[in-house]
């Protein structure tokens, strides 16, 4: 999976906020707020390209203290909204 | 006969090349022109573009998007050196073709002979707001009035009644002025202020005042049987006051540019929702709730 082209995390007034810019996305016409960890995910996937639940879950595994079984679900969450919004292929 | 004019608009300095054949159609850029020969006074800010008028036809260019807006069609696209274009049509009749550099300090408008003010105008607010989109400037879709020596915008889709609201305030408030009726440019300054400034363009009302006032409050326009004002927030004020900016988002330095100016708004200017009729009792609540 991979995030898709023309979308871009930014902070807005302190929170992570991801905006449709590009061309591809420009009317995506909504604005998608992140938690913490939303957006620690986001970050990795962008630098990684190409990424899996399993990839992203390794990350978050080594980044924060989580048991897999968290991390996992955190993970699982977070794509299958962003799937279901529309802004990951 | 080849003439450079210069002109201060939102204390930003630019320049237009043009025969002085279409003069007559630059009335509206009068209240702004600026003597550089003059050294007294303020001094002078720096370049931020220039802009060449030429008759003519570009050879063809990549398009990238096109936005339709009352008759008008925007064409954005690029050269094959990378150059943008923008390319005007009305009712499917080309107007020119404005090539700029990648950075928008140079533009080049290639007029057609067809809408050539319209051709001009555009070109000159597409410069305008790109070439400043790095400097927290901001060219907003919006009406603005002045009141007790602030400014206040006033923001909503096309056809909500940001012209008719302005016009309430100016009818039932005493002491307010029209500073702008359709395109009011803004600055944000490092310490969180900002000022809202009249420009050259100003849609179908005539109002291209040379005037400028620290901005006091943003208010997004709904239409509703009834009236109703609450005060956003974060997110909710960032989201009221981005489609109101008009840029090439897809840009990412100009993204970037618009971000920052855009942020620093919701973060330190009061914004609001007006849920409103077109009468004088909105005019007054609007008023009354946002000029404390």
């Amino acid at each position: 999976m991979k995030i898709k082209k023309g979308f871009v995390l930014r902070q807005v007034c302190g929170e992570n906020v991801i905006v449709g810019e590009g061309l591809d996305a420009i009317n995506f016409g909504r604005m998608l707020c992140l938690n913490e960890t939303a957006a620690w995910i986001w970050k990795k996937a962008q630098d990684t390209g190409d990424f899996t639940v399993e990839s992203l879950t390794q990350a978050l595994c080594q980044e924060y203290d989580v048991t897999p079984e968290q991390a996992l679900n955190d993970v699982k969450e977070t794509i299958d909204n962003w799937i279901g919004i529309g802004v990951i292929e | 006969m080849t003439e450079s004019r210069y002109y201060i608009v939102a204390e930003h300095l630019f320049c237009t090349e043009a025969d002085d054949s279409f003069l007559p159609l630059m009335d509206n850029y009068k209240p702004f022109l600026h003597d550089i020969s003059r050294t007294d006074g303020e001094p002078c800010p720096p370049l931020l573009f220039s802009l060449n008028v030429t008759k003519g036809r570009i050879t063809g260019y990549t398009e990238e998007f096109s936005q339709e807006e009352e008759g008008q069609d925007i064409i954005c696209g690029h050269t094959a050196e990378d150059h943008p274009v923008f390319e005007f049509r009305w009712d499917g009749n080309t107007a020119g073709w404005l090539v700029c550099t990648p950075d928008y300090r140079q533009g080049t408008l290639h007029l057609s002979g067809y809408e050539v003010k319209s051709a001009l105008d555009n070109s000159l607010m597409i410069l305008f707001a790109m070439a400043s989109a790095c400097t927290g400037t901001a060219l907003f879709h919006a009406a603005a009035v002045s009141l007790e020596g602030r400014g206040y915008m006033f923001l909503g889709k096309s056809g909500t009644g940001k012209s008719t609201h302005a016009g309430l305030w100016r009818k039932y408030i005493p002491g307010s002025g029209l500073m702008n009726d359709d395109n009011p440019a803004v600055r944000v300054k490092p310490d969180g202020t900002a000022m809202v400034y009249g420009t050259p363009w100003s849609g179908k009302t005539p109002c291209y005042r040379n005037v400028s006032a620290p901005l006091g409050g943003i208010v997004l326009l709904s239409q509703a049987p009834y009236n109703r004002i609450t005060r956003l927030e974060g997110i909710g004020a960032y989201a009221a006051v981005v489609p109101s900016i008009s840029g090439k988002r897809w840009d990412t330095r100009i993204a970037d540019g618009l971000h920052y100016t855009e942020n620093a708004l919701a973060s330190h200017i009061p914004v609001w929702h007006l849920d409103c009729l077109p009468d004088a009792e909105a005019a007054r609540l609007c008023k009354e709730t946002i000029t404390v």
